[in-house]
């Protein structure tokens, strides 16, 4: 009889996940760990670089140049972060508390621009900020000057705001569905205002999604060099825009895979961190 | 009440300008496509149809868009292949590691598309197939396989799983079982999975700006090297033809499963 009971239970074999697992660990893993040892000049086909072992590592790490770059994306990051952060809570909590037609309109208005594509948003933005654009035919409406703001951190930033937004309302609306709406009808009947109940009530609860939504936007943030690119200039360097140059410009295979694992090495040391803040902020 | 008023009206102004602010650029590409002038500008000085003419009959942007829709096709194809059966034994196996599996296959979400670009250039480079539409292939399938298998497994596990045992039960072998009540059961998550899939690849750029030779370039990496080169309304109009595409299969999406079931999701594992 056990023996039917065991056979009647609906369980797939773990082989099925075979296929997926193999060809992540050909084409993922793989290429990775040749991207360290391309970094490392290990088995590199020019001669010169044979075995190069830590020297870019050195070359990056001790060139006021280079640190520059890390320190500018790492503060682009944080800043782009904590925007859309302030940007995108209140969308998030405009999408979980809407209904019916609203709803529709809210999720379609924040997803369909993460569907058109970073090349065409980003270019949008250079009309939007262009010497015969938006902001200018707006000023010279009113009587003021015309200025050139493209090309400058400010359009950076702005740029990636809209680009990353929709990741961060989705990770915050996600957690906000899940708060069971009595909980605040509790806090209310208990005689909390409005502001108290949010304060105390949803934004503890949602903090998850916040910190989820934070991560995913600073790590995409750290990776994204095409709005730096169409947006930026020669000032406005990040690392992966220089990991981009260094590729297609230069050439420099080694010293490219070198500096995107600087890049890689930043991102994970983010993640490293929020794990050790939430561990140590855990009862 | 007046506070419920004024809270309300808060709530509608902070959503007007949150509108502006993200629907702003993509009114003014737009805008900028339906110019009659020759540069880019706005408000633009006059309307016609000339730039969006002109990129219909453009051979580099339609064979970039042909490339684009190809590949959007073949990587959501290639991931269902690989992310359903993997999702299959994920939602139901409770095996040993089969968490930590889960984690493995979702990895590529959290890293840089741009590292992983990097990476597979040098190994395709290796492998002889560096600018082939194969490379391109592999690159999308890793991008796009973790959205697959994240929207399959969160409506295998919204099935009950009794449906399964009792086709059993009643005497139908596992692969009747399978063919008869599983896969019709969650092959709206395929289906799914396989438009956002297609959506993902449709507009990724880093891996497919490095790993595209001249004939296998996608639609946005043409559009990002005529932005770089010359900066024209043929852009605008360009994108404007993607726009309507991707909010077509956007429409369909929303029609077919609604998009708050497949959007908000990131936190269902």
């Amino acid at each position: 009889m056990a023996a039917s009971i065991a056979r009647d239970r609906w369980q797939p074999s773990a082989a099925l996940a075979g296929p997926a697992s193999l060809f992540l660990i050909g084409f993922f893993v793989g290429p990775l760990l040749l991207g360290v040892g391309v970094s490392l000049g290990v088995r590199h086909t020019s001669a010169s670089a044979t075995n190069l072992g830590i020297a870019l590592y050195v070359r990056i790490l001790t060139d006021i140049y280079y640190l520059e770059v890390m320190l500018a994306t790492l503060l682009l990051a944080l800043a782009v972060t904590a925007a859309t952060l302030v940007v995108g809570y209140p969308l998030a909590l405009a999408v979980s508390r809407a209904r019916g037609a609203t709803r529709t309109f809210l999720l379609f208005l924040i997803v369909a621009p993460l569907l058109v594509n970073v090349v065409v948003r980003s270019f949008g933005w250079m009309v939007v900020f262009g010497r015969s654009g938006l902001v200018n035919a707006a000023l010279g409406l009113v009587g003021l000057p015309m200025i050139d703001i493209l090309h400058s951190w400010l359009a950076v930033g702005i740029a990636l705001v809209h680009v990353l937004l929709p990741f961060m309302v989705l990770s915050i609306a996600s957690t906000l569905e899940g708060i069971d709406m009595t909980y605040e009808e509790a806090a209310a009947t208990l005689g909390a205002r409005p502001w108290r109940q949010f304060l105390h009530v949803v934004l503890p609860m949602s903090l998850h999604g916040a910190v989820t939504g934070c991560l995913l936007v600073f790590a995409l943030c750290m990776g994204s060099f095409v709005t730096v690119m169409m947006m930026g200039d020669n000032r406005t360097m990040v690392l992966s825009l220089l990991v981009y140059q260094q590729l297609t410009v230069v050439s420099d295979w080694p010293f490219a895979a070198a500096l995107g694992m600087v890049l890689l090495a930043m991102v994970m040391a983010i993640f490293w961190l929020q794990a050790r803040i939430v561990r140590a902020l855990a009862p | 009440m007046n506070w419920q008023r004024r809270r309300r009206l808060v709530a509608v102004g902070y959503v007007g300008v949150a509108a502006v602010f993200i629907l702003a650029p993509l009114l003014v590409v737009a805008a900028v496509a339906f110019t009659s002038a020759n540069f880019v500008s706005f408000p633009p000085t006059g309307w016609s149809l000339r730039w969006i003419n002109k990129v219909l009959a453009d051979d580099n942007f339609m064979r970039a868009l042909a490339n684009s829709v190809l590949l959007g096709f073949s990587a959501a194809l290639f991931a269902a292949l690989l992310a359903t059966p993997a999702a299959l034994a994920l939602a139901r196996g409770g095996f040993r590691g089969a968490a930590e599996l889960e984690s493995f296959l979702l990895s590529p979400l959290s890293l840089p598309a741009l590292i992983l670009a990097i990476a597979l250039l040098f190994y395709l480079a290796r492998l002889g197939l560096a600018g082939s539409f194969a490379g391109l292939l592999i690159g999308h399938a890793i991008i796009v396989l973790p959205y697959m298998l994240r929207t399959v497994l969160a409506v295998y596990r919204g099935i009950d799983p009794s449906l399964e045992e009792a086709a059993l039960v009643l005497g139908a072998t596992p692969r009747r079982a399978f063919l008869h009540v599983t896969l019709p059961l969650i092959r709206p998550g395929i289906v799914a999975g396989a438009l956002l899939a297609f959506l993902v690849s449709f507009d990724e750029v880093a891996v497919a700006l490095l790993l595209s030779s001249s004939s296998s370039m996608t639609l946005p990496v043409a559009i990002l090297n005529h932005v770089t080169h010359n900066y024209d309304p043929a852009v605008a109009a360009i994108s404007l033809v993607k726009i309507v595409l991707v909010v077509a299969v956007l429409g369909i999406l929303e029609l077919w499963f609604g998009l708050d079931r497949i959007m908000l999701t990131r936190e269902a594992r």
